[in-house]
């Protein structure tokens, strides 16, 4: 057993890269005595601490976690590889931030999943901690938790994840740690604790599951093999967002996170129904903030961080209900303690010119746009309600504002894409900076800088196109070469791509049954870690696990599924109904768009959820 | 009117960088509610300046920063508000109003204080420091943007004494004209007391000096 030395930690510390992401003593971290709480909740990021640090998931729980008297929950982050080898070969445990305590000695370790390509860092992490990665290996020492968008699709790592958390954390995650109190205060084995955690709305215990496979390697059957266990397991929906939990304080890193300011979360869901968003579909209903709530909310935050940028969470923040009383009452407020306003995921159906100009005052962010798309046939078939007279206008608006620095997010590889698409974005970008120079000098920004950035499409589970394959790597890097040349021709352009093998790896774990676990166990065996870095990504060790363990990338990554096949993540319900999604499918492939539900109900499923979705 | 803040670094922040350190004070003065002032500009900052910056690795006992303030405020007043939007490793020890046109404590800057403790063959290097002591020229080679250059330390130690077995304090200057890292004073131990290699150690500045060593905030 490996055990954990504050001095052999500090000799480490000085050899490592930015130590101080291992070291804590920020401004608002909770320090509890950790041996008078009754439940100890390691928070897990299974990503280096800038990236966790960004996230506000881990800010809202941690919060909420340790808001019970009678429970601790400290973070722990990926150690940055340099950090992950000094620890294995001095033999010093993983630990957590606050009180240096390892891992294992918590009574949960709990990891969120953002993304598929950090299940590598998730094995990692474990085994850092001297914690046996298999669920089945685990006779004692902490349960595994994990939740996050990625537990909708839980199987490639059922076999070492003890519990699952589905839909939002807020009420099942304090449900949860209470349900382990109990049956610790009771004394009952580990088995009868995973037992009454099943019973919870909203958890998973995959142990407790069995699966088989048809000769052609579709399911066959997935069903429960334990009287605990439901046979669907319902995802959980918070109904009144205002009054949710959310923090006043949120801990302040010294080392500078991706995403290091204030975050107010206006309003959770999206009703757009564009086909290839899982976060769309996921977080449904739409509920959304009170002003009141968020001005109180931004207020206490303010005094609690020092920030100096204030950005508003959604998926759709345009679609907010007050969002200009809101910011302008922020860039009002805050004017004159110099704190700007951003709002990101700007949807460019819903732009408010009098809000660019608010946001603004204070500071001058670039500008992000999604068209996803360069046809409308092609916009229409993702249901992307946008037409390219809506963006025109709306970088026109910007330009005439002062702003001369502009972001335009595509996707490549989308269902029925053809030639004329990728030309329709070079025309795009081509419009785009015409718009530019229609402004007249002075009233425009100097310096136009148009960036294009063009990922490829991963179709995922509970979306429309969770039947559809994905493009084959070859054919994805002649699309990109393709539009690398179409817009090498458009002068004043960037262009930038995702590595196209990364996400083939993300499209197999998107819809990977529990076979897809023996490779990720075999690519970490390979020295796989930090898949999502470019610097770290090790193809070759991928190949070769899925050659070991003879899974063929493609039956996950571009196979198309039928209509009556059983897929992995069908025990799930997730809100929106599979008939509702193949409906939907259905009009995408006949390039049919389904207007935004707030102006008519689209039966997606969420009705069924008694109350939470309300007719506006 | 400014403050003159003498505040703690503890030993887990040592790793925190100087530019780190300013970006957590200036968020420490904003959250405070402290009447500070901004920069001009386009993008306007707070105009907190630091008398050293620490290097990385190292804790401070009283390190001193200047506040210029766009409103009056009591000593009292200022340092209460101060220490309650301060992290538990980051303490406010003391301030002192002073007006405009006291110099920046950067200006005023001498010498420094250090506590190292000897991680690793404390007794070799605690008994070299007599001798070092007695030379009139101690060569150590100094890293300079223009490359290493040999360098008489000898001038810029102005004490250096043992506190028990593991420990020694030193003054070592600190200032544009010169300036002596305890980095070099331990290489120079290191070849004097015949080791191979430098020691592990862990120095504390424990003071910023001014000019006859008087404590640099009091100047």
């Amino acid at each position: 057993m490996k055990v954990f030395s504050a001095d052999r930690l500090e000799k480490l510390l000085d050899t490592v890269l930015k130590p101080s992401r291992y070291t804590g003593g920020e401004m608002n971290a909770v320090v509890k005595p950790f041996d008078q709480a009754e439940v100890t909740f390691a928070f897990c990021f299974p990503d280096s601490y800038e990236v966790g640090m960004s996230h506000l998931g881990i800010k809202i729980l941690y919060d909420i976690i340790n808001r019970q008297p009678w429970a601790l929950c400290e973070r722990s982050f990926m150690p940055w590889p340099d950090m992950a080898d000094a620890m294995r070969r001095e033999e010093l445990p993983l630990f957590s931030i606050e009180s240096r305590t390892p891992l294992d000695r918590f009574d949960i370790v709990g990891f969120t999943l953002q993304y598929e390509m950090s299940y590598t860092n998730v094995l990692e992490m474990l085994d850092l901690a001297g914690i046996p990665l298999y669920s089945r290996d685990r006779q004692d020492g902490p349960i595994i938790m994990a939740g996050g968008p990625c537990a909708y699709n839980p199987e490639p790592l059922a076999p070492f994840v003890d519990v699952f958390q589905i839909g939002d954390g807020e009420e099942m995650m304090v449900e949860a740690i209470a349900c382990v109190r109990k049956c610790k205060k009771a004394g009952l084995s580990r088995l009868d604790t995973l037992r009454a955690l099943a019973g919870i709305e909203g958890i998973y215990v995959p142990a407790f599951y069995q699966v088989s496979y048809n000769d052609d390697g579709t399911l066959a059957d997935f069903y429960p093999v334990d009287d605990a266990a439901p046979a669907i397991v319902r995802k959980r929906i918070v109904r009144d967002l205002d009054s949710a939990a959310y923090p006043e304080a949120f801990v302040v890193p010294y080392t500078e996170a991706i995403h290091d300011r204030i975050v107010l979360e206006i309003m959770r869901g999206c009703t757009k129904g564009c086909r290839f968003c899982q976060a769309g579909m996921l977080y449904r209903p739409v509920r959304e903030r009170s002003l009141e709530t968020l001005l109180a909310q931004a207020e206490k935050l303010e005094n609690a961080t020092g920030y100096e940028e204030m950005s508003l969470s959604s998926l759709s923040s345009g679609d907010y209900t007050h969002l200009t009383e809101l910011v302008c009452a922020l860039t009002e407020r805050y004017a004159d303690r110099k704190i700007s306003v951003s709002l990101p995921s700007m949807r460019i159906d819903s732009f408010v010119k009098q809000s660019l100009e608010e946001a603004q005052k204070v500071r001058k962010s670039g500008l992000t746009l999604a068209p996803e798309a360069g046809t409308q046939r092609m916009r229409d078939v993702i249901n992307k309600g946008v037409t390219e007279e809506d963006l025109i206008r709306a970088v026109t608006d910007a330009f005439e504002s002062g702003w001369s620095t502009v972001k335009l997010y595509f996707m490549i590889g989308l269902p029925t894409e053809t030639d004329e698409d990728l030309q329709g974005i070079g025309n795009l970008a081509r419009d785009v900076i015409n718009a530019y120079f229609t402004v007249p000098r002075s009233v425009r920004a100097k310096g136009l800088r148009v960036t294009c950035s063009a990922s490829t499409f991963v179709p995922k589970p509970f979306t429309p196109f969770q039947w559809q394959g994905q493009d084959e790597l070859p054919t994805i890097k002649e699309k990109q070469a393709r539009l690398g040349d179409i817009l090498h021709q458009v002068k004043g352009v960037n262009f930038n791509w995702h590595e196209p093998e990364l996400s083939m790896l993300e499209a197999c774990f998107a819809r990977g049954d529990r076979r897809m676990a023996d490779v990720l166990y075999a690519a970490w065996k390979n020295g796989c870690r930090m898949d999502g870095w470019t610097e770290f990504l090790n193809y070759e060790g991928w190949m070769k696990a899925f050659q070991d363990c003879n899974v063929d990338p493609a039956f996950y990554a571009n196979r198309v599924r039928g209509e009556k096949e059983l897929l992995p993540w069908d025990f799930i319900d997730a809100g929106v109904t599979k008939a509702f999604l193949w409906r939907e499918w259905q009009k995408a492939q006949r390039a049919e768009v389904t207007p935004d539900c707030r102006k008519g109900c689209q039966g997606c499923g969420l009705k069924r959820f008694e109350g939470v979705c309300v007719d506006r | 009117m400014k403050m003159l803040v003498v505040f703690e670094k503890k030993e887990r922040l040592r790793h925190v960088g100087h530019l780190d350190l300013m970006r957590a004070m200036q968020r420490a003065l904003r959250r405070s509610g402290v009447p500070i002032a901004f920069s001009q500009g386009f993008n306007p900052h707070l105009l907190v300046t630091f008398a050293a910056p620490l290097s990385v690795g190292m804790p401070g006992l009283r390190e001193v920063m200047e506040v210029p303030l766009s409103a009056e405020i009591s000593e009292e007043e200022f340092k209460e508000k101060l220490r309650a939007a301060l992290p538990p490793e980051l303490p406010c020890v003391a301030v002192r109003a002073v007006e405009d046109r006291h110099p920046a404590p950067m200006a005023q800057l001498f010498a420094a204080a250090y506590r190292v403790t000897v991680q690793e063959n404390a007794a070799e290097i605690l008994a070299a420091i007599p001798s070092l002591l007695e030379k009139e020229s101690v060569m150590a080679m100094k890293r300079t943007k223009s490359g290493d250059k040999l360098t008489d330390i000898r001038p810029m130690i102005y004490e250096m004494k043992k506190v028990d077995g593991q420990r020694f304090d030193c003054v070592l200057a600190l200032c544009e004209a010169a300036t002596c890292k305890v980095e070099l004073l331990m290489d120079a131990l290191t070849a004097e007391s015949k080791l191979e290699t430098r020691p592990r150690y862990l120095a504390v500045r424990t003071q910023l000096l001014g000019k006859d060593f008087t404590p640099l905030e009091l100047l």
